[in-house]
């Protein structure tokens, strides 16, 4: 049962020594309250203070550190089944698989995908996480050189270990021990050894049951094995089992109903004919740690793209940089068009745009992210704003004319505009689908 | 050691039939009861719920319609009937939804061909059908009034109803005895609204099927994936006038910039996963039925669905 911050003061030492980062206990208090915080920062608790935190602060769900060096990802920490409650905070690392049964070549070149591909949307680099080396062949030495390959090209990756035989993984480890490989995978046979392994080198582990039951038992044992950095794979036959137990793990996770359910979830995407499903259902419930073969090219911009859209905070839209863009090779008798800085109100905008090839300025004002129709509502986007940013952007040195096309939502400012920029203000339509039919129509060269 | 989450939903998916078969008094193959769940999509316990639905669009004035479909389709868009048909027994669809594009055109008056235009594709497939009208006041009445006189007795779903937009099109289905589609801008106020004002006007809510607007994948998907998580989720918890099926048709995916600059070779790869990556994510929301124009994009969508519904140690 989770404990109010005023609860949880009174537990804490009011020092104000703000040796665990916050200013004063209290602040630290609400922090644990909302599962941002560890108890473990604050020196002066009592043993039995933290055992009566200790379960009800920590974050439901465990923040596990993949890799090291600057691609180094962090998975967990979550609190929310739906996104629209709250957001989601870190987005699963989808890693590409490779086998130790490739060619050197092969291997190499995967490798080297991952370290340079970046695919940019909406402002932000899009980038596959990490290399995931399975064991194949079942030859550690074959492992081995496997990872000494991948580590040769860029050592700092994430790597996955894949493998079930401990022999292998520790011949890998001499190749990447220092860099915080993720091990797949302890089970009920095998966690004594793995949970040794992975104490070694100061490693995450994945445990691995088809059952939640097992999974529990799992987590248990190993972190009274002193490994604490888990991440749950839940061996699902089909992707309905995924959907099933992923759903289940979450809510059992965050409610605390639970609490050895606590851990980001992997999910091996290597299925035959499902990649693609693979990869949809585990970045939209709750996978944390994709492993994927190598995608191709609709696939790459796809799976980047979704889990930059499921991962957006819902309360912070993208914004775009308030400026003149251009559409085309746009010339002094081009329109200008001009809408706000909400990312999807651009970008649905300019592509309809593109497509009807009339080349044209975009001028984006700063309603800090609101729709066309909120920010009019708000009073964001007004006359002043407007005129602004027409002085701003230099709008006047770039057109001979003094014609602005402005949003149909906008209607109502159209006379307020005139008359603060003195520009003709031409009301456009309100969906942006039309603006091809409006801009052959209605635009007349000056 | 319990290892069940619970929810606490108590309320149900309304049931929406589309689609009558002889003994209903239509001529459809088969006919459809969507909606009737109970929890998140795919964690129904029962077997006889169904997977989403599939519908192919098609349209009867390609002009407009993406190049890669004409590409994929070839000769096919330019007869209806024949397009139908093949969505049927060639790309494996669940439901043919015809947008009469023709209807859009600037000044169009010819009231007299939709009869023609929508008996054809009925007498070319046996599938239940969704039909989209104009879209534009002047001729709404006439167009939706032919649409569901052509198709009485079939059950039909008829779109698309906006909150301007929607006397013409409850009218006629109300007449006709079809379901509506109800769309409103990604937002689950309106769409509650909306529902409430098609009661109002006498459409039942098993007559009623929501389409919160899809915006495709990095288009605001985000919004109306989440859209559709808050709608099943008011519903479950017992909001009556949300509790109807929902459809998620991005109608962009074909358009957006990712696909339309694809290079040649990669063209067809990037269309079919942008169709598919959107409709199974929006599926995973609740949508029960999704809508595509590649046809490359349904024996996968096909596979997923029914490799969701699996469960643990059934065959395949």
């Amino acid at each position: 049962m989770a404990l109010k911050a005023l609860d949880i003061y009174k537990l804490l030492p009011k020092k104000n020594c703000k040796e665990c980062g916050d200013p004063t206990c209290l602040t630290f208090a609400m922090k644990l309250a909302g599962g941002k915080a560890d108890v473990e920062l604050c020196p002066y608790l009592s043993d039995e203070a933290k055992s009566v935190l200790g379960a009800s602060t920590r974050p439901p769900i465990r923040l596990v550190r993949v890799g090291v060096g600057v691609r180094f990802f962090k998975v967990g920490e979550e609190t929310v089944l739906y996104r629209h409650e709250k957001t989601f905070y870190h987005p699963p690392g989808i890693v590409f698989r490779v086998l130790d049964t490739m060619t050197e070549e092969e291997i190499v070149a995967v490798t080297k995908r991952v370290r340079d591909e970046t695919f940019t949307r909406v402002g932000a680099d899009l980038r596959f996480n990490g290399i995931a080396i399975e064991n194949a062949s079942g030859s550690p030495e074959k492992f081995a050189w496997a990872v000494a390959t991948v580590e040769k090209v860029e050592a700092h990756l994430p790597p996955v270990l894949i493998a079930t035989d401990p022999a292998a993984l520790t011949a890998a480890l001499v190749h990447c021990g220092t860099y915080r490989p993720l091990i797949h995978a302890a089970t009920a046979e095998n966690y004594k050894e793995m949970c040794a392994i992975a104490k070694q080198h100061g490693c995450p582990l994945v445990i691995r049951s088809a059952t939640l039951d097992g999974l529990v038992q799992l987590a248990k044992d190993c972190t009274a094995a002193g490994v604490a950095d888990l991440v749950m794979d839940l061996a699902p036959a089909t992707l309905g089992d995924f959907i099933r137990r992923s759903t289940a793990i979450r809510q059992l996770a965050i409610t605390r109903a639970v609490p050895d359910l606590g851990y980001p979830v992997y999910l091996d995407a290597t299925i035959p004919g499902l990649e693609d499903a693979a990869l949809v259902l585990g970045i939209v419930k709750y996978a944390s740690v994709i492993v994927t073969d190598p995608l191709g090219p609709g696939a790459t911009k796809a799976a980047l793209t979704l889990r930059q859209n499921i991962y957006t905070d819902p309360q912070k839209p993208i914004q775009m940089n308030p400026g003149l863009y251009r559409v085309g090779t746009p010339g002094k008798d081009a329109p200008v068009l001009m809408t706000v800085n909400f990312s999807l109100t651009y970008f649905t905008l300019e592509g309809y745009l593109e497509s009807t090839r009339v080349p044209c300025f975009m001028l984006i004002v700063d309603t800090e992210g609101l729709s066309v129709l909120t920010a009019v509502a708000a009073g964001k986007l007004n006359e002043a704003l407007v005129r602004d940013s027409i002085k701003k952007f230099g709008v006047e040195n770039e057109v001979s004319h003094r014609k602005l096309i402005i949003p149909g939502y906008a209607s109502p400012l159209s006379g307020r505009i005139e008359e603060a920029t003195g520009w003709k203000v031409l009301v456009g339509p309100r969906d942006a689908a039309e603006i091809g039919e409006f801009l052959h129509e209605e635009w007349k060269q000056p | 050691m319990t290892c069940e989450p619970d929810f606490g939903w108590t309320g149900t998916i309304g049931e929406v039939v589309l689609g009558a078969t002889k003994a209903d008094g239509g001529t459809r193959r088969v006919s459809y009861r969507l909606g009737g769940g109970t929890t998140l999509p795919f964690l129904e316990k029962r077997a006889d719920i169904p997977t989403p639905l599939i519908a192919f669009e098609i349209c009867d004035l390609p002009v407009f319609w993406s190049p890669i479909v004409k590409k994929a389709c070839g000769d096919l868009v330019n007869n209806p009937a024949e397009w139908a048909k093949a969505a049927e027994t060639a790309y494996g669809a669940d439901i043919v939804r015809l947008y009469l594009t023709s209807t859009r055109q600037r000044d169009f008056s010819d009231i007299a061909s939709i009869r023609p235009a929508v008996e054809g594709v009925l007498s070319a497939t046996s599938l239940p059908l969704i039909i989209e009208g104009s879209n534009e006041p002047k001729i709404d009445s006439e167009v939706y009034q032919a649409c569901g006189e052509t198709g009485q007795g079939e059950r039909m779903l008829l779109g698309t109803a906006e909150a301007g937009k929607y006397r013409s099109i409850a009218a006629a289905a109300l007449a006709y005895n079809h379901s509506i589609i109800a769309q409103s801008p990604i937002d689950i106020n309106l769409a509650k609204q909306l529902n409430i004002l098609l009661k109002e006007i006498g459409v039942q809510r098993d007559h009623i099927v929501i389409d919160p607007y899809t915006g495709t994948l990095g288009y605001g998907f985000e919004y109306s994936y989440s859209a559709m998580e808050r709608i099943r989720f008011s519903a479950l918890k017992g909001d009556t006038d949300l509790a109807m099926p929902m459809i998620c048709s991005s109608i962009d995916s074909l358009t957006i910039k990712e696909v339309r600059e694809a290079g040649p070779a990669d063209q067809d790869d990037m269309a079919i996963r942008w169709e598919f990556y959107t409709n199974l994510a929006a599926a995973a929301a609740g949508a029960e039925i999704v809508c595509v124009r590649h046809p490359g994009t349904i024996p996968l969508l096909r596979r997923a669905f029914a490799d969701m519904k699996r469960q643990a140690g059934e065959v395949q």
